[in-house]
């Protein structure tokens, strides 16, 4: 005991392998017995029919078989492309647009980008209810702000109604969120632009778009790229959204694989089945978590 | 030219923030309207009669004792995290020992681990070690998500402390161990209050993990309390946005707090879920 404690607040100089053990023991002892196990322990059970509350049996292959054979699991595996790229293309977009306007030189910027920075920071339950509310078909905001400007006549089912609509509302739901993220990452990146770039650009006769392009963009390129992959893994994964706006409907038309994972595990109570979905995205989750971390730490 | 360029901007600035404020301002003016003014056909941009109707209904249903479960989860969780982070983050910032490339490597592979990737396996652990129903197992749970996360920006926030100055007090006769506690924990301060600060809204706002976990309504947390607000698909409109209200209320209050590092800690290349 004295020895250890000894070592723990006198370690020798220079020798810091000790120290650094002791030190990351409690973080990655927890992270290895809460993560890494579980993690493998279910991969394990998707070869077996596991129930909510009934012990496992080893059944091979079988739930993946069912997987292939299910279309509904294919409209899923379409409908996370399909919401990713757009959910995480308008995000880039118009991040990096109010990054732009937030990088002029106007007054209280420290407010507006707080301010900016609101939707963000809210908890995702609350925008989504929010949300809920002002696309409602009954007394619904959004409804009524079209039907006084002329656009519509009567009401829309913004997150009911059948065809691309109700992909298109959570997608609005998402970029709304999550603007703010990829905004505040672009504005520092423009930040550490030198303005004698733009000074000779000027001189040059180059106008505002070359400017953009040719300076701006491969300027902030590596720290946007790094926030729109980092994006891409939480849109990948948003389930929450998902689930509370519709549920995956209407008619299976927004049912991402994360809320296919959870209807079959909870809903259906086929947990073997469930783990075998997440299984079969963990190689692009990984890929993607590989180039992340390669960009991440070459920043470093 | 430059001001024609610059009253763009304004406008320009203008219309982000009416975007990124009215839905914000909706769920309050919503709040603090009467229930029979909700359910009108046509909805009124400013309330006809401001109450508080939807709050007392709110605390009527019990809904403080989810703020209360919330709070409970959150505080335990994020310093527990953050002395755990704290002592990790060191090490790989500031010591030299073999492997420290993969662990910092695996500690940020398990920062961007996807929750939906996870919720399975950590709902059979906590049936398994029967903390399920339990706000235990939350707090069991939580910390795969805020611990790689306050390691990962306390890494970043102690790199910057001069290592000059802790060379200063190991010549003086001060342990490693000494100097991370008296000099580089002190002036890393600032860091670590607005790690834990987000460390505790990511907790705060947490829904599928307590979704798999808890079930019953005493141990429900806010995210699940709300969701209890709707009953047999007729959703209280009120009295959910009231509750959005106070579940938004610290989150906002601790970001604008904690704003100014937040902003720093994304520019030097930390995330935030």
């Amino acid at each position: 005991m004295s020895s250890l404690v000894k070592r723990l607040i006198y370690p020798s100089l220079g020798n810091d392998s000790r120290l650094a053990f002791l030190l990351l023991f409690p973080a990655v002892a927890y992270l290895v017995l809460v993560m890494v196990l579980p993690l493998s322990w279910a991969v394990s059970i998707s070869f077996t029919n596991k129930y909510v509350g009934r012990p496992a049996q080893f059944n091979g292959l079988e739930n993946y078989i069912k997987l292939m054979r299910d279309p509904i699991f294919f409209r899923a595996i379409w409908n996370t492309l399909v919401f990713t790229f757009f959910a995480v293309g308008f995000k880039v977009i118009f991040g990096v647009c109010v990054a732009l306007i937030l990088n002029e030189p106007i007054k209280a910027r420290n407010v507006y980008r707080s301010l900016l920075l609101l939707p963000w920071t809210l908890p995702a339950v609350v925008v989504i209810y929010t949300w809920q509310w002002m696309y409602s078909d009954v007394g619904g905001v959004i409804n009524d702000m079209l039907k006084r400007v002329g656009i519509i006549e009567g009401a829309i089912g913004w997150l009911s109604q059948s065809g691309p609509l109700a992909m298109f509302s959570v997608i609005v739901v998402n970029v709304w969120r999550g603007t703010p993220f990829i905004c505040i990452s672009a504005l520092a990146g423009l930040q550490t632009i030198p303005g004698e770039l733009y000074e000779s650009a000027t001189i040059d006769g180059a106008n505002s778009f070359q400017k953009f392009f040719k300076i701006t963009l491969p300027y902030i390129k590596t720290v946007l790229m790094l926030a729109a992959l980092v994006t891409t893994i939480w849109t990948l994964n948003n389930f929450v959204m998902i689930w509370l706006l519709t549920a995956g409907g209407p008619g299976n038309a927004t049912h991402i694989i994360a809320t296919y994972s959870y209807l079959v595990g909870f809903t259906n109570r086929l947990l073997g089945q469930a783990i075998a979905v997440t299984v079969f995205t963990m190689p692009f989750i990984i890929l993607l978590v590989n180039f992340i971390t390669r960009l991440a730490l070459q920043e470093d | 030219m430059v001001g024609k360029r610059m009253f763009f901007t304004y406008v320009a600035l203008f219309v982000c923030l009416l975007m990124a404020m009215f839905p914000i301002y909706w769920m309050l003016n919503t709040s603090l309207k009467a229930a029979r003014e909700i359910n009108q056909r046509f909805p009124t941009y400013w309330p006809e009669k401001v109450t508080t109707e939807s709050y007392v209904e709110l605390v009527d249903m019990g809904f403080m004792n989810n703020v209360k479960n919330s709070l409970i989860v959150s505080l335990l969780v994020s310093i527990g995290s953050i002395l755990a982070s704290m002592f990790a983050a060191y090490a790989i910032a500031r010591l030299n020992f073999k492997r420290k490339k993969l662990i910092s490597r695996f500690i940020f592979y398990a920062y961007l681990m996807p929750r939906t990737v996870m919720y399975i396996p950590l709902y059979i652990v906590t049936t398994n070690v029967g903390l399920r129903d339990s706000l235990w197992g939350l707090i069991l749970v939580y910390p795969t998500f805020t611990l790689p996360y306050a390691t990962w920006m306390l890494i970043s926030y102690f790199k910057k402390i001069p290592k000059e100055l802790e060379e200063a007090a190991i010549v003086d006769g001060e342990t490693k161990f000494g100097s991370m506690v008296k000099i580089v924990f002190p002036l890393a301060a600032p860091g670590i209050v607005a790690t834990m600060i987000f460390a505790f809204t990511l907790c705060w706002s947490e829904y599928l993990y307590a979704l798999v976990i808890i079930t019953s309504t005493p141990q429900k947390t806010i995210s699940l309390g709300l969701y209890d607000l709707i009953v047999d698909d007729l959703y209280a409109w009120g009295p959910l946005m009231g509750g959005s209200i106070i579940a938004a209320v610290p989150v906002i209050f601790l970001y604008f707090f904690a704003s100014n590092y937040l902003v720093k800690g994304l520019a030097e290349g930390g995330v935030k879920g």
